[in-house]
């Protein structure tokens, strides 16, 4: 989605993957200006931890446990930074919260409790 | 417990040295949000927020960094120095928040703070300590929770 979005951004508003237009007021155009930050944040940072999240987890590797404590961390902060966006519509906020928040802290707890898999002690 | 070294300590005082600064302009910009001073400490001296929208998103990541970030700063560092491996996770979170932050600031801010403070400010504290905190207490704490 992120990656559509850098490619063809205003392609993106169209499919309802972004809300943002440039073509929009300053408003609009300063929010896309945000939203289009995070989609560069996510492409090339969010995204390559994922990935190694992804692959050392089910190797059960260390570098797969830390890379997804790394991912979490995002998923559980940046809901709360939209809820601190007072101009933000609540239900993006909630829904944010359920989708991102909630689990990511769960998978913190979880990952914890089952460290020794990793060799943490 | 995990025993703290001297890379732990520079770690953490560089830490201080980075985010002090910063937690003393956020509670600038959450106590006086339109004053003069929030904005020179925020986007440089003499700039002007660009919209509302500009305004109100420094104001979240005030509220953000105030509420989240500090409280996990300090709980961090506290267990890191009590040898608990969860002050290393702490860190790791930090560490990649701060990263991320500084790829999202180049992009959305680059352009007038860089102008407005001068390269060396803008790849110190202005910008490049939090990228090279974010770096240094990753890679220390991989290397904590790994031996």
């Amino acid at each position: 989605m992120q990656t559509y979005s850098l490619l063809d951004w205003e392609g993106a508003v169209k499919f309802g993957l972004q809300n943002e237009s440039f073509n929009g007021d300053s408003v609009e155009q300063a929010i896309a200006d945000v939203e289009k930050g995070i989609a560069i944040a996510d492409i090339l940072w969010a995204f390559p931890i994922t990935i190694v999240a992804f692959i050392g987890l089910l190797n059960r590797k260390f570098i797969g446990f830390i890379a997804a404590m790394m991912v979490f961390a995002i998923c559980v902060y940046f809901p709360l930074f939209y809820a601190f966006r007072v101009s933000m519509n609540f239900d993006i906020v909630l829904a944010a919260l359920c989708m991102w928040a909630i689990p990511s802290l769960l998978g913190i707890i979880g990952l914890w409790m089952n460290r020794k898999l990793f060799n943490i002690n | 417990m995990i025993e703290t070294t001297i890379i732990t300590w520079i770690i953490a005082i560089f830490g201080a040295i980075t985010f002090l600064p910063l937690f003393s302009a956020q509670l600038v910009m959450i106590l006086k949000p339109g004053s003069q001073k929030a904005k020179d400490l925020i986007i440089g001296k003499g700039e002007n927020w660009r919209d509302k929208t500009h305004f109100k998103s420094a104001l979240a990541f005030a509220w953000a960094d105030i509420i989240i970030i500090l409280p996990l700063y300090i709980l961090g560092t506290v267990c890191v120095f009590n040898g608990q491996p969860w002050g290393y996770i702490i860190w790791i979170s930090l560490g990649v928040l701060s990263i991320y932050f500084s790829i999202l600031f180049w992009v959305l801010e680059k352009e007038y703070t860089y102008k407005s403070v001068g390269w060396i400010a803008y790849f110190t504290y202005f910008w490049g300590f939090f990228l090279y905190w974010g770096l240094g207490a990753i890679a220390h704490s991989i290397l904590q929770l790994n031996n």
